[in-house]
C-alpha cells in the first residue's frame, strides 16, 4: 500500500503541476534588472529581463527609492527606451544619489519582485571630456619636451566631489591613422616623449570616473614639433628700469630657439638720430638683459629698443619698445630706518621715525626728488595703515597705543612718474606703557572717598532713617475742618456725623433754624470768620458775581438776607442742573467744605426770585448742597432736593411772569436745608 | 539819547567800510610782503626759488595729466608714439641731457635756458588753450587744464625773470628763444593729423615742463641749500 503510495507521489505531483500549468495558476517569474546605462547626459535608462510569465499577461512596474529614503516612486517613463525599460530624464537624475531599483511583475495571481539593484548615477552617466587641453614645447639643455596639460571636465551642479578621474591620452602624427594611447592616471598633465622632429602631431585626452565609463575624446590639439631647421621665435622685451635716474637696464624673454643655439642682440636708436647702437653691456644685469651705464643713458629722449634672436637658420626681431628713461625710475627702498622715543616734559611721549634715501639716489643735488610713504600696523593686526609723508625724511607719531608692538615699513618713489620701491625691511617698535603713578593715586583717593561717603550715608539712613525721610519728603497734609473729625467721615455713620456737626437728625430741625437765625443776626462779625475759612475758591467767582462782595462762599454771603425790591433781571444762562453735576463731581468723596464752596459757584448764576438779588443764591445753591449731601451721607429723603429742583425750575420758568413769589415760603425751605451748612461753618 | 548816539556811530562805521570796499575795488586782500616799488623790502632768493619750484612742479603735474587724458581718449591704437620722435620745437635749444651735463653747466646759463624755454612756450600754450576747445567733444578736464597751464606758465616766467634779475642783475635780456610754428598743424582739416599735432604738442609740453622742473630743483639745491637738499 505505502509503496504504491510512495510511487504514486511523483505522478501526483506531476499531475498537479501539469494542472497548474494547464490552468495557469502561477505567479509570474522573477524579473531581473539587466543593466542601467546612460545614453545621454543627465539621463539614464534601466532595462530588465522579464521572468517566465506562463503565458499570462503580466504587468511590469519599476519602483525606485533614493539613497536611504523611505519614499518609493514609480518609473516615470516606460516607453522612451523601448520595451521592458524605464527612462529617467533630467528631472529624475540626481548625480549625488544612489537609486535602489526593483521591478515587480504582476499578474492576476500575484506579483514577484526582482532583486534590488543599486545604481549610483554618477557611475553610469558618461562624464564630459576634459577641457582646456594645451600643448607646450619646452627646451632645456637642447632637449625638447612636449607637455600636454588639461583640466577636468567642469563639475555639474549636483555631481559629487569624491570621485576621481582617470585620464587617457592619445596622439598621432597628422598624416597617420593609428593613435598611440597612453594611460595617464589621475594627473592632469603628461610629458609626451618619442616625438619625431619636424612632424605635426595631434593630441587628445579623455577621462573616466573610477566607477563609470570613459568620456568622449576632447577636441584635438595640434602642435608642430620644431625640426632642427627653423629660425628662432621672436623674443619679447619685458621691461626697462632705472634705479637712480642715472642708468637703466632692460630685460627680455626669449622665444623658442628652433633647435639651435641662439644668439640675442639688443639694438637701439635714440630719438632724432639715425644711428643704431648695440647694447653696451649684456652681463652686469644678468642673463637676457642689457645694462646702460651713465654714459649711454640720456634723459628726455625716446629710445627705440629691439632684441634680435639669431641662429643658424635665421633671425627674428622683437617688436620695438619705446622708452624715455625719465619715466621708468624705480628706486631702491629707503635705508637706515631709526626710531627714537622722545619724552617731552608735561606731554605724552612720542615716537620719531627717521630714515635715509637709498644710497644710489642722488637727492642732495636735487637731481632726483623722492617722496616717501610709510605703513604701520600692530604686530597682531591684519591691516596696514598707510601714511603719505611727502619729501621729508622723518615722521613723528603721536597716537600709538602704549604697551603694544608695532611694525613699520617705508618705501619711496620719484616725485614725478616712476614707481614705488620695495618696502624697507620691517622695523619693530615697542611702545612703553604709559603708567603714570599720579593718575592711579588720584583714582584711588576718589574711590576711597566715595566709598566712605556711601558708608556714612547708609549708616545715617539706618539710624535716623525715618526722620531723614520725613525731612526730605514731608508728608502731604490732609484737609482739616474745624469740628470735623475725618475719621468719622471715613467710617461714615450718619448719625454720628450729624451729631458731630451739631445737627441732630435729618431733616434739619428747628434747632438748626435757630442757629441759623442767630447767624443771620450776627452777620458782620461772622462774615470775616467765614471768609477766612474759605479763601481759596471764592476768588474765582469774582468776575461772575454780580454781587458786590468778591467771591465769598454762598454759605457765608451776606446776601442771605433777603433784599426786597432789588431788581436784577439777569437770568441764569444755563440750568442749574449742570452746575449741580459739576458740584457733584467736585464733591465726590470730599468733605462738607467743598460742597459748600462748590455751591457758591452756582451763585454765579443769578436767579431772580421776586426780582431780588438775594434770591440768586437760594434755589441754585440748594441743589448742590442737597445732592452733595446725598452723595456723602445716605440721606433718607431726597424729596426735599427734588422739590427744590422743581421749585428752581419753576422759578426759572416763571421768573418773568411772577415777580412776586412767596418769599417767606422759599426762605423757609432754603434755610431748612442750609441749616446744616451753617452749623458746619461754626 | 545814548542809544541814538551808538546807532549813529555804527552807521558811520558801516558807511566807511562800504565806501572803502568800493573804492579799493578788491574787497579784502592780503597785504603782499613786498608791495610794488619798494626797494628795501625783499623776498629772499630762497623764497623765490621755493615758489618757482612749486609752480614748476604743478605745471608739470598738469602737463602729465593732460597728456595722459588726451592719450587715453584720442590716441589709442593710432600709433602716435612711433611718430612722436619727430621732435619738439625746443629741440634746437641745447639743454643738459643727463645729470653730469646738468651739474657742469653754470647756474646762470641754466637759468637763462629755463627762462628761454619758458618764453618759447608762451605762444604755443596760448594757442593750445584756444585750439583745444575746437576738438570734438573735448572733456572739460582737458580744457581747464590747458587754460591753467598757460596761466601758471606766465607766472613762472615772471618769477624766473625776477630770480634772474636777483642772481645776475644787469644781464641784458638773453636771446634764448625758439619760435613755434605749429599753429597750422593744430588747425588741420584732417582729424587724424590734427590729433597727432595735439599729441605731439602735449608730449613736448610734458617733456619740457619736466626738464624745467628738474633744472629748477637742481638749481635750488645748488644755490640755496648748497647741494645738500
Amino acid at each position: 500500500m505505502t509503496q504504491k503510495f510512495i510511487s504514486s507521489v511523483p505522478i501526483i505531483l506531476l499531475l498537479s503541476l501539469t494542472t497548474v500549468c494547464l490552468f495557469g495558476q502561477q505567479f509570474p517569474g522573477k524579473p531581473k534588472i539587466t543593466r542601467c546605462r546612460s545614453l545621454e547626459k543627465d539621463t539614464f535608462s534601466c532595462w530588465w529581463k522579464p521572468g517566465p510569465d506562463g503565458g499570462l499577461p503580466t504587468n511590469y512596474t519599476l519602483f525606485y527609492s533614493k539613497d536611504s529614503e523611505e519614499t518609493v516612486y514609480e518609473c516615470p517613463d516606460y516607453r522612451t527606451s523601448g520595451p521592458n525599460s524605464c527612462y529617467f530624464d533630467k528631472t529624475y537624475t540626481n548625480h549625488r544619489t544612489t537609486y535602489n531599483i526593483t521591478v515587480m511583475a504582476t499578474n492576476e495571481f500575484g506579483s514577484n519582485s526582482s532583486d534590488p539593484q543599486y545604481v549610483d548615477v554618477t557611475c553610469i552617466v558618461q562624464p564630459d571630456s576634459p577641457v582646456d587641453l594645451s600643448l607646450e614645447m619646452t627646451t632645456s639643455a637642447g632637449v625638447t619636451d612636449l607637455w600636454a596639460k588639461w583640466s577636468p571636465p567642469p563639475l555639474a551642479e549636483n555631481s559629487s566631489n569624491w570621485h576621481v578621474y582617470h585620464y587617457e591620452l592619445r596622439f598621432k602624427p597628422e598624416e597617420e591613422e593609428k593613435w598611440e594611447t597612453v594611460s595617464v592616471g589621475v594627473q592632469t598633465q603628461y610629458k609626451v616623449m618619442n616625438l619625431n622632429a619636424g612632424l605635426k602631431y595631434g593630441v587628445q585626452v579623455r577621462c573616466m570616473l573610477d566607477c563609470g565609463e570613459w568620456s568622449g575624446w576632447s577636441p584635438e590639439r595640434q602642435i608642430q614639433i620644431p625640426s632642427g631647421q627653423s629660425p628662432p621665435e621672436k623674443p619679447t622685451i619685458i621691461k626697462c628700469r632705472s634705479p637712480e635716474k642715472e642708468t637703466f637696464t632692460c630685460w627680455w624673454k626669449p622665444g623658442s630657439d628652433g633647435g639651435h643655439p641662439t644668439n640675442y642682440t639688443l639694438l637701439y636708436s635714440k630719438e632724432g638720430e639715425e644711428q643704431i647702437y648695440e647694447c653696451p653691456d649684456y652681463r652686469t644685469a644678468g642673463p637676457n638683459s642689457c645694462y646702460f651705464d651713465k654714459k649711454h643713458t640720456s634723459f628726455w629722449t625716446i629710445y627705440n629698443i629691439t632684441v634680435k634672436a639669431t641662429n643658424k637658420m635665421g633671425s627674428n626681431t622683437s617688436d620695438p619698445h619705446y622708452v624715455d628713461v625719465t619715466y621708468i625710475v624705480q628706486p631702491d627702498a629707503p635705508v637706515n630706518v631709526t626710531l627714537e622715543l622722545k619724552k617731552p616734559i608735561n606731554r605724552k611721549p612720542y615716537l620719531v621715525l627717521t630714515w635715509f634715501p637709498p644710497p644710489l639716489a642722488d637727492v642732495r643735488s636735487g637731481w632726483l626728488t623722492l617722496e616717501y610713504e610709510l605703513r604701520l600696523k600692530p604686530e597682531e593686526g591684519e591691516e596696514w595703515e598707510t601714511i603719505f609723508v611727502g619729501q621729508q625724511t622723518q615722521y613723528k607719531m603721536f597716537s600709538l597705543n602704549p604697551g603694544k608692538k608695532y611694525i613699520v615699513q617705508i618705501h619711496c618713489k620719484p616725485d614725478h612718474h616712476g614707481s614705488w620701491s620695495e618696502w624697507s625691511s620691517e622695523k619693530y617698535i615697542q611702545i612703553p606703557s604709559d603708567y603714570r603713578v599720579k593718575d592711579m593715586i588720584v583714582w584711588i583717593i576718589v574711590g576711597v572717598l566715595s566709598s566712605l561717603i556711601c558708608l556714612i550715608m547708609s549708616w545715617t539712613m539706618v539710624l535716623k532713617g525715618y526722620r531723614m525721610i520725613a525731612f526730605i519728603l514731608p508728608p502731604v497734609p490732609g484737609p482739616k475742618i474745624k469740628g470735623i473729625d475725618t475719621h468719622l467721615l471715613e467710617t461714615g455713620k450718619s448719625e454720628e456725623l450729624l451729631s458731630a456737626l451739631g445737627c441732630h437728625g435729618f431733616p434739619p430741625t428747628s434747632d438748626c433754624e435757630e442757629l441759623l437765625i442767630e447767624y443771620l443776626e450776627v452777620e458782620d462779625s461772622e462774615d470775616q470768620q467765614l471768609q477766612q475759612s474759605h479763601p481759596s475758591k471764592n476768588t474765582r467767582l469774582a468776575s461772575k458775581e454780580t454781587d458786590s462782595d468778591s467771591g465769598r462762599g454762598s454759605c457765608d454771603s451776606p446776601s442771605l438776607l433777603p433784599e426786597k425790591g432789588r431788581e436784577s433781571r439777569t437770568l441764569p444762562s444755563k440750568l442749574p442742573s449742570q452746575d449741580v453735576r459739576e458740584v457733584h463731581e467736585n464733591n465726590a468723596g470730599s468733605g462738607w467744605e467743598t460742597q459748600c464752596v462748590a455751591s457758591s459757584e452756582d451763585r454765579a448764576l443769578p436767579f431772580n426770585i421776586a426780582g431780588t438779588k438775594s434770591s440768586t443764591w437760594p434755589a441754585a445753591n440748594i441743589h448742590p448742597s442737597t445732592f452733595a449731601y446725598h452723595s456723602t451721607v445716605d440721606a433718607p429723603k431726597i424729596t426735599l432736593s427734588t422739590t427744590n429742583v422743581n421749585v428752581a425750575a419753576v422759578l426759572v420758568g416763571n421768573e418773568e411772569k411772577h415777580q412776586n413769589y412767596s418769599n417767606s415760603e422759599m426762605f423757609y425751605y432754603l434755610f431748612k436745608s442750609m441749616g446744616i451748612f451753617l452749623t458746619q461753618q461754626r | 539819547m545814548g542809544n541814538k548816539g551808538a546807532s549813529l556811530k555804527g552807521l558811520l562805521l558801516v558807511a566807511l567800510l562800504v565806501s572803502h570796499m568800493f573804492l579799493a575795488k578788491e574787497g579784502v586782500t592780503s597785504l603782499p610782503i613786498c608791495p610794488n616799488g619798494s626797494v628795501n623790502c625783499q623776498v629772499s632768493l630762497g623764497e623765490l626759488f621755493d615758489r618757482a619750484v612749486k609752480l614748476s612742479h604743478y605745471i608739470h603735474f598738469l602737463s602729465s595729466e593732460i597728456f595722459n587724458e588726451f592719450d587715453e581718449r584720442y590716441a589709442q591704437g593710432r600709433g602716435f608714439i612711433t611718430k612722436a620722435v619727430n621732435g619738439c620745437h625746443t629741440s634746437s635749444l641745447t639743454t643738459p641731457e643727463d645729470k653730469e651735463q646738468a651739474q657742469q653747466i653754470h647756474h646762470e646759463d641754466l637759468l637763462n635756458l629755463v627762462v628761454g624755454v619758458l618764453r618759447s612756450w608762451n605762444d604755443p600754450l596760448v594757442h593750445l588753450a584756444s585750439e583745444v576747445q575746437r576738438i570734438k567733444e573735448a572733456p572739460d578736464t582737458i580744457l581747464w587744464k590747458a587754460v591753467e597751464i598757460e596761466e601758471q606758465n606766465k607766472r613762472l616766467l615772471e618769477g624766473m625773470e625776477k630770480i634772474v634779475g636777483r642772481v645776475h642783475p644787469g644781464d641784458i635780456g638773453n636771446d634764448i628763444y625758439s619760435p613755434w610754428t605749429g599753429l597750422p598743424s593744430l588747425q588741420l582739416a584732417d582729424e587724424d593729423s590734427r590729433l597727432f599735432a595735439f599729441y605731439n604738442l602735449l608730449h613736448c609740453l610734458r617733456r619740457d615742463s619736466h626738464k624745467i622742473d628738474n633744472y629748477l630743483k637742481l638749481l635750488k639745491c645748488r644755490l640755496i641749500h648748497d647741494s645738500n637738499c
